[in-house]
């Protein structure tokens, strides 16, 4: 059925895993212990294959930049990869591409990740490429002028993806004044103006060990990996200005809606609100509510409006939880002469969430699917290290699992009844439609 | 929140369909260096033909199941295409014992996620589920093999779903309308020339008889392969599989498909216009054959020297150093059913002009054929394969993908190979292969101009 694929979305509102997970044992999902420069270490070890990933993850993302400097974050992670103290960029790329690794740097909206994949007997060489990176990066002026170029060509040639059009107008409807309003890559003026000294005082401040978190997944030992970071990371200390604490954008917010022309045969609809993040004790009901609202091909929204009426290939609800915040997207596709029917109908569903109690028959799939599907989310190991790093950089702890599936298995009627009426009512919601 | 993205499968994008056919070339045969013995397949051909392939993979406690059809787009005639994908969407409308909607809503209470694609080539089912529940889905997939509703008011639903799906992937993208623009230039007889989802007249037309007839045609044990990769024990899953499949009866042997691409007698070009383009796009095109040809290891190996990584020869001279684009490569499906092309691209940087850029990719073409590739460049390439093989085996999915894709080919078998003759290609192979299939002779070019349309064409292209 092709059902679409709605990650680049979710991705671009709020970088953040999803951690819908139940956990099959209280099997330890991997070793934690804090480095003496207060990285976190987390390791699994997964000896069958002789691949390894790293992944670091620091403060320096987007809710970081400077009022005036929207991009700065993702500019400064884009620019780490090209050049150290010890080489170029294009030796950096050289040096892993020819052993068939990678390593990338890439800032989100909390914040910034640099990831290498490496096999095995390539491991000291990936290491150290990714200390020079960490740790020396020079951000050569010439490189600045290339990948400055490159941003605004990227951010240009967005403008011809409706989704993203949508996802960067509803942004700031949705977090009014604060850091998560404001676009990740920033804009083809602000990302012109950013200063290599921008750049430099950037990297200074939030690559930093306290705080970052150091997930290792692959064909290694926690002894070894510990002793090779340790050799190549250990005089990696934080600066003496701590870290400024970012402020939580506001759970309710007046809705706004705002029409951009374009001429195209569909029209893009998101509807948008903040939410709640995944410490709240109401996340769970939400999960649950979202589910059985838009969250697969047995929900109400994909019944109603693709099954039942052929009004869209793409129609969903989801909840994109960040570190400081979280926002709230329903999201559709449609042609233009029926917008109005489908909205109606999309409306229609999200009130009715929070005005009439689910069916029994509707709790006990969601509860089957939240728990049941978890093990497909951490079955390889880029996926593990990604789960490992969402739950240390947003502090749920390695009991995430455990205590997920005993929230979502503790979800009553009333209880998603209950927060659909308080985060799934339509009249909370922004929306933004991008067509004729 | 589905963490598969096979819908992407569909997707005309040449970048992403190209890259799919590059995933689907990665496997890890026995002699990889770096890489640890391949995991035993079990094979198995039932008393109908039903192709079967288990994989025992206990690291996690899940199983991938894939289904794959042997008829893709491939397979339709004018008049009708994108049947082989309406009817996808239609495998989950309903049997008369699982309801519309049923089959998903079945697996996800069983904690899986169930998708589908369909190619050029073929047409595939999948499920990502706890391996305890294979038995579930065996029955699932043996039940729409053969017993599909096909109700006319679902498919009257349906279609409109599926022509939704074609404006957002194709007619709102002018990558995606550029893509399907250029298929139809560099094909006049063999129905690559049609886009996978099939023209929108032709989807708004096509009949419940039509699918009927498509599906009892296509849909029998003995056109499908079934891959089981995961945490099962292969003795057991079989009796699953005879067990639910056995009972079928083997269909008749479903016509081959006889279309030959004639040779091309000179250059083809077309030019698009679309107003809602950014950045102008330039591809170039060249016939070339599939993975029978002694020729396709360097194709595969070239495709990669280009394009895999910043170090690649066209990143680094068209982005980096020539300043011309924002992104370049040029990719090669080996695995393809029937001959296919070797695709040059590039999207240009604001205020590069398209002519430039065609000459500039010309004249890495002619540096090809020109001079060797220096050793370094070489060795990356094939030490980026390899590698990738190697990361491949960590996902289950993946696995049961590549065996799949393979026999699809005419073995599994055929994934020892693949490496051995990657390793051979020498660059004086390179040359060779660069000098004899880009030619003139071979050669479509396609250019995506950002400007207002000359006349409201852009959706059929040069059709």
């Amino acid at each position: 059925m092709s059902r679409p694929g709605r990650g680049r979305l979710l991705a671009a509102l709020v970088l953040a895993v999803v951690l819908a997970a139940g956990g099959e044992a209280a099997v330890p999902l991997a070793h934690r212990e804090t480095l003496p420069n207060g990285a976190v270490l987390l390791v699994a070890e997964r000896p069958a294959i002789p691949i390894v990933v790293v992944r670091v993850s620091m403060a320096g993302g987007a809710v970081r930049d400077p009022g005036d400097g929207a991009g700065l974050a993702n500019l400064t992670a884009e620019l780490l990869t090209r050049g150290t103290a010890h080489r170029s960029g294009p030796e950096l790329d050289r040096a892993i591409e020819f052993v068939g690794g990678g390593l990338d740097a890439g800032a989100g909206r909390d914040g910034v990740t640099v990831t290498l994949s490496v096999l095995k007997k390539d491991l000291p060489l990936g290491l150290d490429l990714l200390g020079e990176v960490l740790r020396e990066p020079t951000f050569p002026a010439e490189e600045m002028t290339r990948k400055v170029a490159d941003i605004q060509a990227s951010l240009r040639r967005a403008e011809q993806s409706p989704d993203t059009v949508a996802g960067r107008a509803i942004g700031p409807m949705m977090f009014p004044g604060h850091p998560y309003g404001r676009p990740a890559a920033g804009t083809v003026e602000s990302v012109g103006k950013l200063t290599r000294d921008q750049v430099v005082a950037f990297h200074r401040l939030y690559y930093r060990p306290d705080g970052a978190s150091i997930v290792v997944v692959g064909d290694v030992t926690t002894a070894e990996i510990r002793q090779a970071l340790l050799q190549r990371l250990g005089g990696w200390t934080a600066p003496a200005t701590p870290l400024a604490a970012v402020p939580r954008p506001a759970i309710s917010v007046p809705a706004q809606s705002r029409t951009i022309t374009r001429d195209l045969s569909q029209t893009t609809v998101l509807l948008g609100r903040p939410s709640i993040r995944q410490d709240d004790p109401e996340y769970y009901p939400l999960a649950v509510a979202t589910y059985v609202l838009g969250g697969g091909s047995a929900s109400r929204l994909y019944t109603r409006v693709r099954e039942e009426k052929g009004l869209a290939y793409s129609v969903y609800a989801g909840a994109q939880p960040g570190r400081y915040g979280a926002s709230y997207i329903v999201s559709l596709q449609t042609r233009t002469d029926a917008v109005a029917e489908a909205v109606r109908l999309v409306r229609e569903e999200m009130a009715r969430m929070g005005r009439e109690p689910i069916a029994a028959a509707e709790l006990d799939l969601a509860k089957s699917f939240l728990i049941g599907s978890f093990p497909l989310r951490l079955d390889t190991s880029g996926k593990l290290a990604g789960f490992l790093g969402a739950v240390e950089d947003n502090g749920l702890g390695l009991d995430y699992p455990e205590r997920y599936k005993e929230r979502i298995g503790r979800v009553t009627v009333a209880d998603v009844q209950r927060v659909a009426a308080k985060y799934l009512d339509p009249a909370t919601f922004s929306s933004v439609m991008v067509g004729k | 929140m589905d963490l598969m993205r096979p819908s992407r499968f569909v997707s005309l994008s040449a970048l992403v369909v190209v890259l799919l056919l590059l995933a689907v070339g990665t496997a890890a045969p026995q002699s990889a260096p770096a890489g640890p013995a391949r995991l035993a397949v079990t094979e198995a051909t039932l008393d109908n033909g039903l192709r079967v392939l288990v994989q025992e993979d206990p690291r996690n406690p899940i199983v991938a199941v894939q289904i794959f059809y042997r008829v893709g787009s491939r397979n339709e005639l004018p008049g009708a295409t994108g049947l082989a994908h309406f009817l996808e969407h239609m495998m989950f409308k309903g049997t008369p014992t699982r309801g519309r909607g049923q089959i998903s809503r079945l697996i996800e209470q069983n904690g899986g996620r169930d998708n589908a694609f369909t190619t050029k080539d073929v047409t595939g089912y999948y499920v990502n589920i706890a391996a305890d529940r294979l038995d579930l889905v065996l029955g699932v997939e043996a039940d729409r093999m053969r017993n599909l509703l096909l109700d006319a008011g679902e498919i009257d639903s349906e279609r409109q779903v599926v022509m939704e799906e074609r404006r957002s992937r194709i007619d709102d993208d002018p990558e995606g309308v550029i893509y399907e623009a250029m298929s139809s230039l560099a094909y006049v007889a063999h129905p690559y020339r049609a886009p996978i989802i099939g023209w929108m007249a032709d989807i708004a037309r096509i009949n419940r008889g039509e699918l009927r007839a498509f599906y009892d045609t296509y849909y029998q044990p003995n056109n499908a392969i079934l891959v089981i990769a995961g945490d099962v024990k292969a003795d057991a899953a079989l009796a699953m599989v005879r067990r639910h499949f056995g009972p079928i009866p083997r269909g008749a042997t479903p016509p081959p498909m006889t279309a030959v691409e004639p040779p091309q007698a000179d250059e083809r070009r077309l030019v698009l216009r679309k107003e809602d383009a950014q950045l102008p796009v330039v591809n170039i095109a060249w016939h070339v054959p599939n993975y029978t040809s002694p020729d396709a290891a360097a194709l595969e190996v070239l495709s990669t020297l280009l394009s895999e990584g910043r170090s690649s020869r066209l990143y680094r001279r068209l982005v980096y150093e020539k300043r011309m684009a924002l992104g370049a490569g040029g990719e090669y499906s080996y695995t393809s059913l029937d001959p296919t092309l070797f695709w040059f691209y590039a999207t240009l940087l604001p205020g590069q002009s398209p002519e430039a850029m065609e000459q500039a990719l010309l004249a890495e073409v002619e540096q090809l054929k020109r001079e060797p590739v220096p050793t370094e460049e070489l060795e990356r390439a094939r030490n980026q394969i390899e590698a990738a093989f190697v990361w491949q085996q960590d996902s289950v999915f993946s696995r049961a993908s590549v065996l799949g894709r393979y026999e699809l080919l005419g073995s599994w078998r055929l994934l020892d190979d693949f490496l051995p003759k990657l390793r051979a290609v020498t660059a004086a192979d390179l040359q060779r292969v660069a000098q004899r299939y880009f030619v003139v002779e071979h050669k479509n070019v396609s250019v995506l101009l950002p400007a207002p349309a000359a006349a409201a064409a852009g959706a059929t292209g040069s059709r």
